[in-house]
């Protein structure tokens, strides 16, 4: 099984969720936004699935633990063929596949997270099985930093690191704003780095929204061959892409109308 | 009752090398076996309940075969949501184990107590709940709910002083069973532990007494064909008056029309918080689950003169 190696453009993807959220008159299009190229950059080298079968018992796992950033997961899956149009057209409508957060009963998502700090306790199931019949497999767990404030979350990292299950890719969505303000303001967790390495996470910091920085990171935790977890610490900007959403919470929750619809379109077809 | 389970475990795991048991740093001498002969398929989780639940739910996923054991009071009612989110919601066939149900942990008081098992697990979709009277039943559920294909949760209370079976047999996956059967207008219908009151109530007031091995999917007409001579039910149970056997009972009876007119009673734990430190038989006497608490609610209800 290999990569996709399919390029995935960040505004294309963006205006995806734009669209999808204007469709289905989504909240959560912030959250969504600061993770654009995290799962671009995963899906395009890094990630191993089969897009003609999705269950294939050898493919990596990617799981967003994180549900509420799920339009930008939805937004890829549309690029590589999984969901179509008609997902991202009737996003929301009655009777309809895909809801606003993260559900494994969707193609391609592999665990429910719209209740926090689940994800990460099933994710680290899926490690240890994997590990146990010594298969070549990765589980890519992606958590957001109001996330960590849950203390299933740290029980999961003690329990990754124990068990040595170097299998374990954690990235941790660090837009440095949770539901009701800034992370550091309402539940201050950093530092990630120290804390995680105190847990014997191998630990990296990444810019979120480089490219460049993002695949280096990912190469430097698949290459590790020590016997501890990893994790990436991606400093990225909720709401990133657009000008008025970026570091604003307030698009944490708004809905697109038609004015701020047209406004996002043209600056993601003017930017490059 | 416990070396029934510790049996099984050690012997599935033997069969399956796919099979694991978690536990959050529960069960020290019930696992002893399953450890000395297949240690690496024991997984102490630490003190970590929930999350043992979901690594549960990903190793099921990945097609491993997992048990969660835990205290009632822990699993399954610590870790409810994530037994919703993560298992039932999957539909995925993690068999749980709740030890100590009931009023087994009287001295420890409220945390370790546990009456509202039942109750909260019949409302999540997708779930079985068992609840065994004597090591016969346990066999039968265990047997069951390993090769059921959905989320299991044995309820293994002090369910090892009656004698109510015996011999081997295998569940009917839908029904009570009929211990004794006595011309009498007042039949007892209990679950678990209770049985063993049940039976000596059945001894000296002439009752009919089922059990209740398994509490869900219930097939109702079934069962009220089984209970139609009886003018009288009773049922018995260690779990809140509140979602239990006598909830159960008195929504069928209720759907159904009651055609026959019939009465139930409920006894079971008052809803409310035990009040007092003492042992197992002092908690169940407050509760009113002793043999002569419940004969004088029976005569308080004419059901006994």
């Amino acid at each position: 099984m290999n990569y996709s190696n399919k390029y995935l453009d960040s505004n294309k993807l963006r205006q995806n969720v734009i669209d999808m959220a204007k469709n289905g008159n989504s909240v959560h299009i912030g959250c969504a936004f600061s993770m654009i190229e995290l799962f671009a950059i995963l899906y395009e080298k890094f990630a191993k699935i089969d897009l003609k079968n999705l269950e294939n018992p050898e493919r990596d796992l990617v799981c967003l633990s994180k549900g509420h950033g799920v339009m930008a997961v939805y937004s890829c899956l549309y690029e590589l063929g999984v969901l179509d149009k008609i997902h991202l057209d009737k996003y929301f409508s009655d009777g309809s596949l895909l809801k606003g957060l993260s559900d494994s009963h969707v193609p391609g998502i592999e665990v429910t997270g719209g209740s926090l700090g689940h994800g990460i306790t099933v994710s680290v199931g899926y490690a240890l099985a994997i590990k146990l019949k010594t298969q070549d497999r990765k589980v890519f767990c992606f958590v957001g930093d109001g996330e960590m404030n849950e203390g299933s979350v740290w029980e999961s990292l003690l329990f990754a690191a124990h068990w040595k299950l170097n299998n374990f890719i954690l990235v941790v969505d660090a837009n440095d704003f949770q539901a009701m303000g800034r992370a550091k303001d309402v539940l201050n967790c950093e530092s990630f780095k120290s804390k995680l390495e105190s847990f014997n996470f191998e630990t990296w910091e990444c810019d979120g929204h480089s490219r460049k920085e993002i695949e280096d990171t990912y190469r430097k935790a698949l290459d590790s061959k020590n016997e501890t977890p990893k994790a990436i610490i991606a400093r990225t900007v909720k709401g990133k892409g657009i000008s008025f959403m970026e570091d604003d919470n307030i698009w944490h929750y708004t809905r697109l109308d038609e004015t701020t619809y047209r406004l996002a379109t043209k600056e993601l077809s003017e930017s490059k | 009752m416990r070396e029934i389970l510790s049996k099984f475990l050690s012997e599935k795991a033997k069969l399956n090398s796919n099979l694991y048991v978690f536990s959050g740093d529960h069960g020290y001498a019930l696992f002893d076996e399953l450890r000395k002969t297949k240690p690496n398929q024991f997984i102490n989780a630490g003190v970590s309940e929930q999350a043992m639940v979901g690594y549960a739910a990903g190793m099921v996923k990945e097609g491993m075969k997992v048990f969660v054991y835990g205290l009632s009071a822990f699993v399954p009612i610590r870790v409810l949501e994530f037994i919703k989110m993560d298992v039932c919601y999957e539909n995925l066939p993690v068999i749980f184990l709740g030890d100590g149900a009931g009023l087994v942990y009287a001295t420890l008081g409220a945390s370790h107590q546990c009456a509202e098992d039942i109750g909260c697990l019949r409302t999540l979709p997708n779930m079985r709940i068992y609840s065994p009277a004597d090591p016969f039943e346990m066999k039968a559920c265990l047997e069951d709910a390993y090769s059921s294909n959905s989320p299991c949760y044995i309820r293994i209370g002090k369910a090892d002083k009656a004698r109510v079976h015996n011999q081997h047999f295998t569940l009917i996956p839908d029904q009570i069973i009929s211990i004794i059967r006595r011309n009498s207008d007042t039949c007892i219908i209990s679950t678990g532990s209770m049985l063993s009151v049940s039976l000596e109530l059945s001894a000296k007031y002439n009752f009919s007494v089922f059990s209740a091995p398994i509490l869900t999917n219930l097939d109702s007409e079934i069962l009220i064909s089984e209970i139609s001579s009886y003018k009288n039910i009773i049922s018995i149970e260690e779990h809140s008056i509140n979602g239990g056997l006598g909830s159960i009972l008195s929504e069928i009876l209720s759907e159904s029309g009651n055609a026959n007119n019939q009465r139930l009673l409920r006894i079971g734990i008052q809803n409310r918080f035990t009040q007092k430190c003492g042992s197992y038989e002092y908690a169940i006497k407050e509760h009113g689950l002793d043999f002569s608490s419940i004969e004088e609610k029976l005569k308080q209800k004419c059901l006994i003169r």
